[in-house]
């Protein structure tokens, strides 16, 4: 807890009492009411100040002798406090604390993170006068009052190290460090960050810790943990920053963008952030369970990234410590339930999940404008109706008589009457008959004789059906069931359910409800028809489902019995093919993974190319209606109209006419759209075309749901704003409201932890009473205020906390401060970190002169020892040579369940989560990385390279400009000499060992053409190099 | 070996330990003092050492990934096959979720084991004939029939199985094990994983033995076949030993200039971690090179303990592991996930697995380290006593049942030569002596001297623990 050392003579509730009692009795005196103990609540002032049953008071303000909690956090009986079975206890020290605190009235305050934003907050007076920067003077007070000073500022070279690697995550060059040492004038510093906060690095460097925040990775996570193409999303963080995108449109972009009005492209982008997730595609898993946990994860992110509280811990009870009830969380979860998902990604096609937002490149808009323009061209010509034009010859060939009801070009017929060696006859085309696969039985029909499925075996009918969405086609065939089921699939070209995103087309019974779809992906890019009326069991029904290509709800039909049947649309937005699902042929009676026709029946079956009329599939389930129309002679009336109607959709069957071209060739014009779409680059994103009933789930479980609940937040925060709507976006106006206690101080908490190692607030990640209080408290309001007051605006943060004496103190302490404040919680001195996985590598880059600054696009693939991703799954690495190995590790592909290990150990996330700071170890695994790691060793080589090339036969020289340009400073007299030791003795052994020195050398990608260098000379260097890397300046920032 | 002692002699070291001003160089107790910074910002001290002293020092994991089937394993059940091809009853079923891969099923055909059992040892256990090493061992052995879990998907399970918890991001048994007790090695990690390779299966990560929230120093180690048998531990070409101790004494140097301005105890932390390193190219290698043993010991394990990779070879690894000092070995196996073909699958993983897990044990025992360690074996879950998919006269498969499983535990503490626990006729569920899988962590910490409710760590707010909020010791499985 803060202020263990130097007590000070006022107790802080906030900071002395709260975290004590939240981690000692809120377990069963808090805000959890199922776990709570006696009735008594520690966490609420009234309860722990009114009397219990047994008239016994808690707390007594200014009175230990009648407090309840006194006497039994010293009692040394059973009635001690916490309970021995706990396995919690108080010390001394913390006993003595709460003492104070009832003896100076046992004050009760809001938790700090709680309070509205202030206002303003007053600066404090500094001691010896008022400093430039008012950070200086929130920090001088508190040292003042702990006794010390602050520390002399740091060198000019550090200065601008600390600034460099802060900025943009790579160190200065020696001429940088040349210019600024030499520049005498007051604003020197303050135009190196104009500099730094200018470059195109600044974007680069900045958008890690939000990568993290947003559990970004270039795969999906768990089990098979598929690649994913979610880089345009981390390019749009990258661009975010570099011009400065306030925090608040920051924000609200990603948790809303897609709902702000006349949203850009790039607006809907950035809620990629929502996705960013772990999905899975494990075989069997179910569905919603994974699809609830998807949402549960955006809240728990919302929570750490941006509010700082841990909300998942109200995912399945109320939360323990902070005031979240689980109905709370619940509210929270229904604001983020609102995408039409699926809580499967394919398996079987590389589908991206839906809601999707296409990312054209300016060629494919062209392109798909071009298709757009032939769509409409062809639509206008296809637009006139059969009422408006009648076929050439129609009348003629009506009058003539003796016509025959017949159903032409049909591709397949399958009547079901025998299963012989397997296969079932194609009475339409006998060389593609249908394949038997299981216990297939021919029983009675309803013609002859009909198959019967039970629900595992089907019949697979190859080369008849290879339908896509914009192809005419009718399948038609008599249905009998023995019972009506939730779920039977009837026939599909598919290859499975969910482990293919269902791509193809299929016919359900759903609660007995013909079910016909086209599928890209379900449920978010398809279109589905579903009768209002179910099938009756056990008797036989013709069903048909008929298509006109058009790929639209409207141009879909379910006919029963020969009469068109009512149909309510379930989705209507397939925008993308519904082929390549890895299935070409039509199955009857089962599908993999799913519910079949089990005790369902089918007979006399057709496939027809065309979409039939209504007297068509009628004469085919036997009726009448097609020989009576063609039998009249008379068309007048509404019924003579509407039968001479379909009587020339049915002649143009027979004697197609330009009409039947311009039907065909605006499919075509749609099917082109389709093709340039399918090739565009495609990305998940938040589209809440999908409101759900939310509820409780109790005890956190997919499955059991509890009470409704409604869009909300935590009633221990601020109202939702009165004109907000309710949804997303109003979440993030809310965030964003500038007296919103957590956003502000979340977010420059963030950066203060960047520029200082730590925040004011040690938990970024938890804020609530659990966290660590801010060191600072007015501090960081004042910071929040501030930035809130500048319109958000990072990069005037970045500037503020770079230019405060604070930020600028040398980071060397004595001993004795060390001691006193190990953590440098006071600020006497200035941050010192060790850098991150992602600057070191950089920086080696960097100053080897390897490194290809190129910006964005796909990740790439540098060294990895080989056969780590093949020992964990079937996926192999292949490193990229060249530019994908030496770009900035931003870009480097992130496989969660194999990220790159050189990163790992220097302790990168997983990023299977949200993380919101990293830990700072220090391991032997470090070691061998920078020692062994070609990565490292050719970089040790092209800094080897670069000094030779500099130096000619200059051995100090060389040694001078290595160190000057990786540790930013020259080598003092003992280091010159310990690496003038190394050169010599290893220039002497590869001398001697020319092999060694052209082994060593051929590490990694070939070297720049230069075969001026003497190989012993460059072997030597490079050993020189490699220990230069493996200094701890050079992993550690001063 | 030893080698590096040249540098900072193992006398100097444990000086340092002693005086408490800087941090050591052993990975387990190494950045332990540094990280203990951390402690304002919410994290804790580790407990130091075991709570109560420990029935095992050390402990091995045969992890079989994918799920063995216990019926055809360790639990059998003669009423399946008189009942073969009888639909699963209702009533045993008990509206218990399936997975979606044979939730669908229209039928569930019961089915039982195509391969005799016979009863082994004095303790009279009944081992399928897949098994015979393991059934000549079988009075060694504790052969637990009443695990459960409560996942029912190979990633959640397998991970709550490793972490206490489905969802990622906690951390591992070994881990854990390494966070509470520390290392008793200055030249190998605390927990070491070997995975057999060539074997397909279902995917495993590195996750599975990282270190979740705890200090990265505690994640597991893997060991791999091959020169480099941790990442990055090999020199690179043209460097020998020599070079690199040249190298060793540039980088000390430059290590203790920058002491010598500046008295961060980091500095020498970092230095003692390159040392370490150092000290582990000649150990690792050390320990990896087989070639060294009798031709006993291939006797015992069989000839595939020469290829390097197998689970053979990485069963002697895990031996020669513990007895120099490593806390925790865990092999993993991949392949044992029999959806279908089980009648053809199951003999081949056996065959894989069976001696060289056998024969573990027996050269523990006979080197008299079985006494102190913990040998466990089994997989994430178990399988459905009904078919997957179609059932005929030679072919089946069966799909994940997370309501009871088998393992065996043997060594330091464990009571030998005993089945614990029963499940139905129908091996479906359990009827006596349930054990959940945090029982069996409970348990496991337990034989090591550490209490499952005590050995915890602060993260975000809460005191997380390996057990999450349940598991119990369980008395039955102990001596």
């Amino acid at each position: 807890m803060g202020g263990d050392f130097g007590r000070p003579p006022i107790i802080d509730f906030d900071r002395d009492i709260r975290p004590l009692l939240a981690d000692r009795c809120f377990r069963c005196h808090g805000p959890d009411a199922s776990r709570r103990k006696a009735g008594l609540r520690l966490d609420e002032e009234a309860s722990a100040k009114s009397a219990r049953k047994d008239g016994r008071v808690a707390i007594v303000p200014g009175d230990l002798g009648r407090s309840e909690l006194w006497r039994r956090v010293n009692a040394h009986d059973d009635d001690r406090m916490p309970p021995a079975n706990s396995g919690l206890s108080l010390s001394a020290a913390e006993i003595a604390r709460l003492r104070a605190w009832i003896e100076q009235g046992a004050p009760y305050t809001e938790h700090w993170s709680l309070r509205s934003l202030p206002d303003a907050v007053p600066v404090p007076e500094a001691p010896g006068g008022e400093p430039a920067n008012p950070i200086d003077a929130f920090v001088r007070a508190r040292l003042e009052r702990e006794g010390l000073a602050p520390a002399p500022p740091a060198s000019k070279t550090q200065l601008l190290r600390r600034a460099s690697f802060a900025l943009t995550g790579l160190p200065p060059t020696p001429e940088e460090l040349d210019v600024f040492a030499g520049d005498e004038t007051p604003d020197a510093f303050a135009r190196v960050l104009d500099r730094l906060l200018a470059s195109p690095r600044y974007g680069e460097r900045m958008a890690v810790p939000w990568l993290d925040a947003a559990r970004y990775a270039d795969t999906y996570g768990y089990q098979a943990d598929v690649y994913r193409e979610v880089w345009p999303w981390r390019d749009w963080v990258v661009d975010a920053f570099q011009r400065n995108l306030p925090f608040d449109q920051f924000l609200t972009w990603q948790l809303a963008g897609d709902l702000l009005p006349d949203a850009s492209r790039e607006q809907i982008l950035a809620t990629c952030f929502d996705r960013l997730h772990r999905q899975t595609n494990e075989g069997g898993s179910v569905e919603e369970e994974f699809r609830v946990e998807y949402v549960c994860d955006r809240v728990e992110t919302l929570g750490s990234a941006v509010l700082g509280l841990t909300l998942g811990c109200a995912r399945c009870h109320d939360h323990k410590f902070d005031r979240i009830k689980q109905r709370e969380f619940y509210q929270l979860f229904a604001l983020f339930d609102d995408i039409d998902e699926c809580g499967l990604y394919s398996h079987f096609t590389n589908a991206v999940p839906t809601p999707t937002l296409l990312l054209p490149t300016p060629e494919q808009e062209k392109a798909l404008a071009a298709a757009e323009a032939a769509r409409q061209a062809a639509g206008r010509k296809a637009g006139r109706t059969h009422r408006d034009i009648d076929p050439v010859g129609l009348d003629e060939w009506l009058a003539q008589p003796g016509k025959r009801a017949e159903v032409v070009a049909c591709a397949g017929h399958f009547a079901g009457e025998a299963i012989e060696g397997g296969k079932v006859a194609n009475l339409a085309d006998p060389s593609k008959p249908g394949r038997v696969d299981g216990a297939v039985q021919v029983v009675p029909g309803k013609v002859g004789s009909a198959l019967r499925f039970d629900g595992e075996c089907s019949v697979t009918l190859p080369g008849v059906a290879d339908f896509t969405a914009y192809d005419e086609f009718t399948i038609a065939f008599w249905l009998k069931v023995d019972a009506i089921t939730d779920r039977a699939v009837v026939l599909h070209r598919s290859r499975a359910w969910t482990d293919a995103g269902s791509r193809g087309y299929e016919l359900l019974l759903e609660d007995g409800r013909p079910s016909f779809a086209l599928i890209h992906f379900w449920p978010g890019n398809a279109v589905r028809i579903r009768a209002k009326a179910p099938l009756q069991a056990g008797r036989w029904t013709h069903v048909a489902i008929r298509s006109a290509g058009h790929g639209r709800a409207d141009t879909l039909g379910i006919v029963v019995d020969g009469t068109a049947a009512e149909v309510e649309v379930v989705r209507d937005c397939l925008t993308k093919s519904i082929t390549g699902g890895g299935a070409e042929a039509l199955v009857v009676g089962a599908r993999f993974r799913d519910r079949g026709l089990a005790g369902g029946e089918v007979d006399d079956l057709w496939v027809f190319p065309r979409c039939l009329t209504e007297l068509e599939i009628d004469h085919l389930a036997g009726g009448s209606r097609l020989a009576q129309a063609l039998a009249r002679r008379s068309f007048h009336g509404e019924q003579g109209e509407q039968i001479h109607d379909e009587l020339s959709g049915y002649y143009r069957s027979l004697h197609p006419d330009d009409l039947v071209a311009d039907e065909a060739a605006y499919r075509k014009a749609l099917a082109g759209i389709t093709a340039v779409r399918d090739q565009i680059r495609e990305i998940m994103v938040m589209r809440d075309d999908c409101p759900r009933a939310a509820y409780v789930l109790e005890r956190g479980a997919y499955d059991r749901h509890g009470a409704a609940v409604e869009p909300d937040v935590p009633a221990s925060l601020p109202p939702w704003p009165k004109d907000a709507p309710r949804n997303r976006l109003g979440l993030a106006r809310w965030l964003c409201e500038p007296h919103h206690p957590l956003t502000a101080r979340v977010a420059v908490n963030r950066i203060w932890q960047m520029h200082f190692g730590q925040g004011l607030v040690r938990t970024q990640e938890d804020f609530g009473v659990q966290g660590s209080p801010p060191s600072h408290p007015q501090l960081l309001d004042w910071l929040a205020r501030r930035f809130v007051q500048s319109g958000w605006d990072v990069q005037a943060l970045h500037r503020l906390i770079l230019t405060s004496q604070t930020w600028q103190q040398s980071s060397v302490a004595s001993a004795a401060l060390r001691e006193r404040d190990p953590d440098n919680e006071l600020l006497a001195r200035g941050p010192r970190l060790r850098l991150s996985a992602e600057m070191t590598r950089d920086a080696a880059l960097f100053t080897a002169g390897l490194l290809v600054e190129k910006p964005g696009g796909p990740p790439v693939k540098p060294y990895q020892p080989p056969g780590l991703w093949e020992e964990k799954s079937g996926a192999s690495y292949r490193r990229d040579v060249g530019e994908g190995s030496h770009r900035r590790s931003l870009y480097t592909f992130w496989k969660r369940t194999s990220p790159p290990p050189s990163m790992s150990l220097f302790d990168a996330p997983d990023r299977e989560v949200c993380v919101q700071r990293r830990q700072r170890t220090i391991t032997p695994l470090q070691a061998l990385v920078l020692m062994n790691d070609p990565q490292f060793v050719e970089a040790a080589r092209g800094l080897a390279e670069r000094a030779l090339r500099e130096c000619g036969a200059d051995v100090e020289a060389s040694v001078r400009s290595m160190h000057l340009r990786v540790l930013g400073e020259l080598p003092r007299p003992g280091a010159a000499r310990a690496l003038r030791a190394l050169w010599d003795a290893q220039a002497a052994r590869f001398a001697g060992a020319p092999e060694a020195a052209r082994q060593l050398l051929a590490v990694g990608d070939p070297p720049h053409e230069d075969a001026a260098l003497d190989l012993a000379t460059q072997a030597a260097a490079t050993m020189v190099a490699s220990a230069i890397y493996s200094a701890d300046e050079a992993v550690v920032l001063r | 070996m030893n080698e590096g002692h040249d540098l900072v002699g193992r006398r100097t070291f444990l000086t340092a330990l002693a005086r408490g001003g800087v941090a050591c160089a052993l990975p387990g107790v190494a950045a332990r003092s540094l990280l203990a910074r951390d402690l304002r910002s919410g994290d804790e001290a580790p407990s130091k050492g075991p709570h109560f002293a420990p029935r095992a020092k050390r402990i091995v994991s045969l992890f079989m990934s994918g799920g063995p089937s216990q019926l055809e394993s360790f639990d059998f059940k003669p009423e399946l096959i008189r009942r073969r091809g009888e639909e699963l009853p209702d009533s045993v079923r008990q509206g218990q979720r399936l997975t979606g891969m044979s939730g669908n099923q229209s039928t569930l055909p019961m089915v039982g084991s195509p391969f005799p059992f016979a009863r082994h040892g004095q303790s009279g256990a009944d081992v399928s004939s897949l098994f015979p090493h393991t059934a000549r061992i079988v009075d060694k052995l504790c052969i637990v029939r009443s695990l459960h879990t409560e996942q029912i998907n190979h990633d959640p399970a397998i991970t709550f199985f490793q972490t206490g918890f489905q969802v990622a991001g906690r951390p591992s048994v070994g881990a854990w094990l390494s966070y509470g007790l520390g290392n008793d090695s200055d030249e190998l990690p605390t927990y070491c994983v070997l995975v057999t390779q060539g074997a397909g299966g279902q995917p495993i990560y590195a996750r599975l033995w990282g270190a979740g929230f705890l200090p990265a120093e505690h994640q597991g180690t893997q060991l791999r076949a091959g020169k480099d048998a941790v990442l990055y531990l090999a020199d690179p070409p043209g460097i020998d030993r020599e070079a690199r101790r040249a190298w060793m004494r540039a980088v000390r140097a430059l290590q203790e200039e920058a002491l010598a301005h500046d008295d961060d105890p980091a500095i020498a932390a970092r230095l003692r971690q390159y040392e370490l390193a150092f000290r582990m190219q000649t150990a690792v290698p050390e320990v990896t090179d087989l070639s060294a043993e009798p031709e006993s010991t291939f006797a015992l394990y069989g000839d595939d303990a020469r290829k390097p990779g197998t689970f053979a070879a990485n069963c002697l690894l895990a031996r020669r592991l513990l007895e120099r000092g490593v806390r925790m070995v865990q092999l993993f196996h991949r392949g044992w996930d029999h959806h279908d073909h089980l009648p053809a699958g199951m003999p081949r993983l056996a065959g894989q697995t069976d001696r060289a897990g056998a024969a573990l044990v027996e050269d523990l025992a006979r080197r008299g380290l079985l006494d102190d360690t913990l040998v466990v074996w089994g997989g994430e879950f178990g399988r459905t006593c009904y078919s997957q998919g179609r059932l005929t006269a030679d072919d089946f498969g069966r799909d994940h049942h997370p309501r009871c499983f088998s393992m065996w535990l043997a060594g330091g503490g464990v009571r030998a030569g005993t089945v614990y626990g029963e499940t139905d006729d129908l091996g479906y569920n359990i009827v006596r002596d349930p054990v959940h899988v945090h029982d069996l962590q409970a348990t496991l910490l337990h034989l090591l001297g550490l209490d499952h409710e005590r050995l915890t760590y602060r993260y975000q707010g809460r005191r997380f623990r390996l057990t999450d909020v349940g598991g119990r010791v369980v008395p039955g499985l102990l001596a």
